[in-house]
This record gives C-alpha cells, sequence and structure tokens, in this order.
C-alpha cells in the first residue's frame, strides 16, 4: 500500500523543485549501497594515515595499489559470474596454469613476449569455455564444475611444472609488474582501464542488461528472449579471461610462475565482491563495490603489517569483515 | 443469536505513510463462517496480521470469548486460541505430516529423544477426527498437494484446540472446478472441510477473492475498501455484485466489458500436431486476429505446458507452428519472440518479473533491441517508452525506477503485459493472467486483453476460473490429460459444458 498524495503547496514549490535538483545530483550519494563501504574505506585509510609512520609514504601506497590492482582484475571477473548468479571457484587455478604456461612459452621455448601473453590468455578462455560449457550442458551447479576445474588446472600446473618453479622472464615483460607510468604502477593502470571498461560494459550496454536480468530472474529472462546458456558460457569465459590477466600481471610482477601459488584467491575475489555489496543470488552489484571491496581488503592486509601484526591474522581479520560486511547488509536491506 | 467469540473494535493501524487501517471492526461467532473480503491493500491482511499478534495496532480493543485481550505476539495469540493458515502455509517441506501438526510439542520418550510411535499415532488421531483421507501422518509434507498441506495446517489448528480459525485465501492457488463430482475437485474438499469446521462450534474468518466460494460457504460477509469498514452482510441476503460493488466502491455491471462484434480476421498462429512426452498429445488449434481463444481445463490437463512449448520455453517432441500461414520453426523463446509470439507466464513473480529490477528495466527485458543502438544502451529511449506505458496501462508507480517487487500484484501484472506489448506481438498467449489479484485491476486487465484484441492481437487465453474464460473467450478450447478434446463456440459455451469436457465426467453423473 502506497500513498502518495503528499501536496507542496505552491509557495514552497520553487525551493522543493531545486532541493530536488540538489538531492539529484547529490542523492546518488545517499541512495547508493557503495556508500557505506567507500565511508569504511575513507576512515580505515585516515586511521592508517595517523597511525603508521610507513603507511602514507609514495613506496608503501605503491605496493598498497598495486596488491589491491591484483585483488580487483580476478574479482572483476568474479562479479560478472556472481551477477550472473554463479560462482567460480577456479579462478585461482586458472590463474596458476595461465602462469605455468606463459613460463613454458615465454622462458622455457623462447616464444615473443606478445604471442605468450596470447597464449596465457587463450589457455584462460578455454578453461572459463569449459566450465560454461559444462554447466549450461550437464545442469550440474557452477560450484561443482568450478570445483572440480580448480582441481583439474592446478593438477595440470604441477604436472607441467613437476612442481619446479618457473622464473627467468624477460626483462621487457617485467615492466608490466613492475613499472611505472609517472607515480602510477602500470598494474594499477591495467586494472584501472579494465575496471572501466567493465563498468561501461555493465551498466550501459544491452550485454551488461543481459548479465543483471539473468542473474535477477533466469526464467523470467528466458521467458523475454534472452538466449541464457550463451550468456553463461560467455561470462564464464570472460571471468577466466580476468584470471589469465591477473596471471600476465603477477608473473610479470614476481618474475617467476609456481604450480602452487593463487592458492584461496577465488575466496579473497569472492570476498572482495560481497563485500562490495553484490548479492550471491545475483542480479544485484557493481564493479565501483567490487573495487571497493578489494580496496578495503588490500588495506587491511596493508594495515596489519604496517601496525606490526603477524601476518597470520591478517586472514582472521579479513573473514571477520565478510561476515560483517555481509551481516550489516543484510541487516540493512531488512530494515528497508 | 450466539454469542459473540472474536470482537475487534475501532481496530487502528499505521504504516509510514500510510494509514493502513481506520477504525475497522469484526465480529465473529461460534459456529459461523464469517467472509473477509476486499480489494488487495483493503487492508484484510494487516486486520489479521494484528489477530494473529504478528502486528501490534496502534488504537482499538480486542475481545475474545468476551474478554480484552492485548496480544503480546504470535504465540500469546494463539495460545488464546487462534490460528492463522497463511495463504503460503506455514508448513516445513521436509519433514512429515505428524512432525508439522506438533511441531514445538514433540512428544518425548524416557531418553529425551522423540517419541514417533506416540507421534504418528496421535497424528492420525487428529486427521481422523476430521475425517482427512489420503493423508498418512509420515508423508513428507512436499509430497503432498496444495489442498491436502492445507488439510494438514487445518488439522494443526484443530489440534492447538483453536476456536478462531482464519484462512487466509486458501485456494487461489487451486483450480476452481464448479462439478457436483466431488472426488475430482480439491475446492470441494477444502470448502466440505471448513463446514465440518463451522458444524464444530468454531469460528471460521475466511479471505478469499473467489464470490462463487463466498456465497457457498459463508454466512456473513464483512466487506473492506481502503483500511475501512464498508459494511456486514447476511450472505442469503445479499448477491456477488453487490458485494463486488461495494468492494471497488462503484457499480459493475460486466466485469468483462467484452465489445460487441469484434473484427475477426485471418488464422494468424496454427499449431498443428504438438506433442511431448506422456504430457501433450497430438494437439492442434489455431487463433485469429482479434480473437481471444481461451484454453481451459483442470491443472495438469496441459494447458501451460502447450503454451511453453509453443513459444519454445520446453522442448517438443513433434509439431508443426505456423504464423500467417509460414510454417516457423521455434526452438527457444528468442525464436518465438521474432516470430512475434509473447508470453505472459502462469507465476508472475518466479516467471514473468524481475522483482529486484526496475520499473523501466522490466518494461524493456523483452525488447532490448527497442532501446538500444548496436548493443549500446539507450537510457532516454528505455524511460521514454516506460513512461509511456506506465501512462498508458496507467500503472500505479511512484516513478518507472521504482522496484518492481514494490508494487502491488495487479500493477505487476501491468508490467508484465507492458513488457510484452513493446514488441507489437501479433500473438500473445497469457497464461491466468488475473490470478491473485484484485477486482479493480482485473478488469483493467480485461480491458486491456480486449483493447490488443481490437489491435488485431491474436489472444490466447488460458485460465482456471471459469467465468473468466466464458466472459473473455470468443472460442474455448478444452484440454483434459494433455489432449485437446472439444472446442466451443462462445454463444454454446457453459460452465457445464465446459466441465463436462475438461473432467470427462457425462452429464447424467453431474445432474
Amino acid at each position: 500500500m502506497k500513498s502518495d498524495k503528499t501536496m507542496t503547496p505552491p509557495a514552497e514549490t520553487k525551493r522543493a523543485t531545486f532541493l530536488h535538483a540538489v538531492a539529484g545530483r547529490l542523492g546518488w550519494l545517499f541512495r547508493v549501497r557503495e556508500a557505506g563501504i567507500a565511508a569504511v574505506v575513507l576512515i580505515l585509510i585516515l586511521f592508517l594515515t595517523l597511525a603508521t609512520d610507513n603507511f602514507g609514504n609514495a613506496e608503501n601506497l605503491a605496493i598498497v595499489a598495486r596488491q589491491i590492482a591484483l585483488v580487483s582484475i580476478l574479482a572483476m571477473g568474479m562479479t560478472l559470474v556472481i551477477l550472473l548468479g554463479g560462482i567460480d571457484l577456479s579462478v585461482g587455478s586458472v590463474v596458476v596454469i595461465t602462469a605455468v604456461l606463459i613460463g613454458k612459452a615465454m622462458v622455457n621455448m623462447a616464444l615473443p613476449i606478445p604471442l605468450s601473453i596470447l597464449i596465457g590468455l587463450g589457455v584462460g578462455a578455454l578453461a572459463g569455455f569449459i566450465n560454461g560449457m559444462l554447466i549450461t550442458r550437464t545442469g550440474v551447479p557452477p560450484f561443482i564444475i568450478t570445483l572440480g576445474m580448480m582441481g583439474l588446472a592446478r593438477g595440470a600446473a604441477l604436472v607441467i611444472t613437476k612442481g619446479n618453479s618457473i622464473s627467468g622472464f624477460p626483462k621487457p615483460y617485467l615492466e608490466i609488474g613492475q613499472g611505472y607510468l609517472g607515480p602510477v604502477p602500470y598494474p594499477v593502470i591495467i586494472a584501472a582501464v579494465l575496471a572501466l571498461l567493465t563498468h561501461i560494459m555493465l551498466s550501459r550496454t544491452t550485454f551488461g542488461r543481459r548479465i543483471y536480468l539473468v542473474g535477477s530472474n533466469e526464467e523470467a529472462a528466458l521467458l523475454s528472449g534472452v538466449n541464457v546458456n550463451r550468456m553463461k558460457v560467455i561470462v564464464y569465459t570472460l571471468c577466466s579471461m580476468f584470471a589469465a590477466t591477473e596471471a600476465v600481471v603477477e608473473t610479470a610482477r614476481f618474475s617467476t610462475a609456481m604450480g602452487n601459488a593463487g592458492t584461496g584467491y577465488e575466496l579473497t575475489a569472492i570476498g572482495a565482491v560481497i563485500i562490495g555489496g553484490a548479492s550471491m543470488n545475483g542480479g544485484e552489484g557493481s564493479v565501483i563495490g567490487t573495487l571497493l571491496g578489494a580496496t578495503l581488503l588490500g588495506l587491511i592486509n596493508n594495515g596489519l603489517i604496517q601496525l606490526g601484526v603477524s601476518s597470520y591474522w591478517q586472514q582472521v581479520f579479513s573473514g571477520s569483515i565478510i561476515i560483517l560486511a555481509v551481516a550489516l547488509d543484510t541487516w540493512r536491506r531488512r530494515s528497508k | 443469536m450466539q454469542e459473540t467469540i472474536l470482537l475487534m473494535k475501532g481496530i487502528r493501524k499505521a504504516f509510514p505513510g500510510v494509514q493502513a487501517l481506520d477504525g475497522v471492526d469484526l465480529e465473529v461467532r461460534p459456529g459461523e463462517v464469517m467472509a473477509l473480503v476486499g480489494e488487495n491493500g483493503a487492508g484484510k491482511s494487516t486486520l489479521i496480521k494484528i489477530l494473529a499478534g504478528t502486528y501490534r495496532l496502534d488504537e482499538g480493543e480486542i475481545y475474545i470469548g468476551g474478554q480484552q485481550v492485548h496480544l503480546r505476539g504470535p504465540k500469546h495469540a494463539r495460545d488464546l486460541g487462534v490460528s492463522v493458515i497463511y495463504q503460503e502455509l506455514n508448513l516445513a517441506e521436509q519433514i512429515s505430516v505428524a512432525e508439522n501438526i506438533f511441531a514445538g510439542r514433540e512428544f518425548k520418550n524416557k531418553l529425551g529423544l522423540i517419541d514417533y510411535k506416540t507421534l504418528y499415532a496421535n497424528a492420525q488421531k487428529w486427521l481422523d477426527t476430521l475425517h482427512i483421507t489420503g493423508v498418512n501422518p509420515r508423508d513428507e509434507i512436499r509430497s503432498l498437494s496444495i489442498a491436502k498441506k492445507q488439510m494438514v495446517e487445518i488439522a494443526k489448528a484443530i489440534s492447538l484446540d483453536s476456536n478462531i480459525i482464519v484462512m487466509d485465501e486458501p485456494t487461489s492457488s487451486l483450480p476452481t472446478v464448479t462439478t457436483k463430482s466431488t472426488d475430482l475437485n480439491e475446492v470441494q474438499v477444502l470448502l466440505e472441510m471448513v463446514d465440518k469446521l463451522r458444524k464444530r462450534g468454531k469460528a471460521i474468518i475466511y479471505i478469499s477473492h473467489r464470490m462463487d466460494e463466498i456465497f457457498r460457504i459463508s454466512d456473513r460477509i464483512t466487506v473492506m475498501r481502503d483500511g475501512k469498514l464498508i459494511g456486514v452482510k447476511n450472505t442469503g441476503e445479499t448477491n456477488p455484485d453487490e458485494i463486488v460493488s461495494m468492494m471497488v466502491g462503484r457499480d459493475l455491471k460486466d466485469m468483462y466489458g467484452r465489445p460487441k462484434a469484434p473484427a475477426i480476421g485471418d488464422v494468424v498462429l496454427e499449431v498443428r500436431n504438438l506433442n511431448q512426452g506422456h504430457r501433450l498429445k497430438d494437439i492442434s488449434f489455431n487463433v485469429r486476429a482479434g480473437e481471444v481463444l481461451g484454453i481451459a481445463g483442470l491443472v495438469g490437463a496441459g494447458r501451460s505446458e502447450t503454451a511453453r512449448a509453443v513459444f519454445g520455453a520446453d522442448a517438443r517432441d513433434t509439431g508443426q507452428v505456423f504464423m500467417n500461414g509460414k510454417e516457423v520453426h521455434i526452438t527457444s523463446p528468442d525464436h518465438a519472440i521474432r516470430a512475434g509470439l509473447g508470453y505472459l507466464p502462469e507465476d508472475r513473480k518466479k516467471a514473468g518479473l524481475f522483482l529486484k529490477m526496475a520499473v523501466k528495466t522490466n518494461v524493456s527485458a523483452a525488447n532490448l533491441g527497442a532501446v538500444s543502438n548496436g548493443g549500446w544502451l539507450n537510457n532516454a529511449t528505455e524511460e521514454r517508452i516506460s513512461r509511456e506505458y506506465v501512462k498508458s496501462l496507467n500503472i500505479r508507480t511512484p516513478s518507472i525506477d521504482q522496484l518492481s517487487k514494490n508494487l502491488s500484484g495487479g500493477n505487476q501484472q501491468k508490467v508484465v503485459i507492458a513488457k510484452w506489448l513493446t514488441l507489437k506481438p501479433k500473438v500473445l498467449i497469457v497464461d491466468e493472467p488475473t490470478r491473485g489479484i484484485d477486482v479493480g485491476a482485473k478488469i483493467e486487465i480485461y480491458n486491456l486483453i480486449h483493447q490488443m484484441a481490437e489491435q488485431g492481437v491474436a489472444v490466447v487465453m488460458i485460465s482456471s476460473e471459469l467465468p473468466e474464460i466464458l466472459g473473455m473467450s470468443d472460442r474455448i478450447v478444452v484440454l483434459r490429460e494433455g489432449r485437446l478434446v472439444g472446442e466451443l463456440d462462445r454463444k454454446d459455451a457453459t460452465e457445464e459444458k465446459i466441465m463436462m469436457l475438461a473432467t470427462g465426467v457425462t452429464s447424467e453423473v453431474l445432474v
């Protein structure tokens, strides 16, 4: 039952219109779901700047930003999958298999850098395509399929490297992970560009709209003429390609590829998306939210180091933050 | 006159921005069925939730058995003998009938474990007391039909020794069947149960939108509108027309408002020999431009299955679909839409709406091509189209940015209709288009269907409400057990004829 019989007296109309216009411009600040998390991020930055000696210096900021960038790239792919109402547990393993194959191509086979990167992205795309095809053709839940892919891809990486790490990447390649444009590390630029593109795709294109429709109500989307299966295959493929991109940046950053790296990445990525206000049921979430979620996790990790807290505690904090964020969001929704 | 068991007096309740109840009285006597009617939003649910202890009242008094009571919560209300059987049923699906009946009051043995033998025996006792057949205390709730689940709720209410039983739209998800052959008919069984409860001296508050049931079962009728009490009538001294006009506040001569002579054109959609497993067998029918074709049948007869198979939502084994005489190969809803079909599904919330999405997003969902350019969304176009339809369909929403879950059922349904109208379909299949929406919105939807037909759309209407099928259709086909068993012209069709075809029962049995 809604009543909108509120009448505005003529004298106040002008003022109300003006206020309305102002609220229209600024109101989003208060309305958007991301506002709460943005506030937390700002408070945390302020606190860390004041409470620690080194947080605010340029060197540390670059480290934090790069760390956040790596998580963000992965989490953006996860955002697409979660928006669609799915989940992808295999992203950490896809990072590893991609990293190892790029290493093989570039270091062991001495292939050109661009070709090696393309191979890496291709492998990522293939893994995601397989995920998508299995999910749509078998009807087995994404949780199970991608759990299988998680083991499969990591196993393959270990088989290929026989447990050894690959290092000795060429210098120009390492620039991608270690270089700067002015004061800004390249990984941050890569993440920012990807974030912008993903944001535009989600908010301005019919493809992005269809992702929200499928995630919001799969049956209704199907009956509205959305090719749901094709959407799923494309989105899982994209998610894995984000993981492959992360692998490129990460190998260039650490100049090494290992079969046993990348554990727990999927949880960090899911955590960032969830903290960013996305619903695990699909249809709700945004790139901005995810970036804020990744930022929060990155700040907590770095902040704990700066505060001299044992790194073992980091996961305890990250886990608590995830529970707290989702609990607050659930509470906020219920109180509406 | 008997004494009053429940008296609610001058009940007022406000929610932010809305006076939901504005001084409502309700009086019920033992051994009486009091029907409570009103459009959606009239305040029936709020009143019931106050009685159930879920909401606190702002003002007013409640007397149960002559004693004034101040309800502290649902448990308090239950202890005072009030049981509410909600539309959506509050049963745990995956545990047994007996455990549901005695939820929270399990029988324990010496070890403190549940004594299943006593539990089942006691549950059976209550089922027997009420002569409920076909329900075993050991059955899992989810294995039962909706009507049987309601029986379990009733058994639970009786076992709690409730004297005031509220039934909130108990038949809204059951088919209306007006035959006299009881074994076919879940509504009939339910109404008989209500009668049994009345004979046991229980006071029953029966909420329903269905006039036929209200007039068959109730002793008195309380009518509400806009949070106010409009009047109380003795059922024997009134008629459905009077009640409906009290509900909507105006006279309703002909709800279906059908234009006299529809201009019916050529065959637009033709379906030939549709087969799907054992669900659909050899179904053939056609529908013409400007025509409303009704599809009648009992639940499970294959009506929605036919629609979904034609629309490409479900696979079919064999069967051809022709549009304007040309065969089209529809294997997905996407194809169907491109061929000029639209399908308004039966379950609005599950399959029709994007509940968490804005009205405008819902309106454009099936026709993103019209609001985009080369894959880029054009917000201005989307908003303009959406405003147009909100206006022309009289969709009551504060804005096109409102989430569709916040709209009333009737307005939600209009949003789904708008979604299809943006496509300007040649054929629109509407499946239970007025289920669970109030009379006023129903009439608006009937008018919309007529308007579409007048503009040359071929409309296929599936409905379980016979008066609706009879009032709206130019022609009616009847399905039974996956077969098309008959076709009736508007002028020959009667409820009896449709039911004979739908049930396969011959006329001698019926009379």
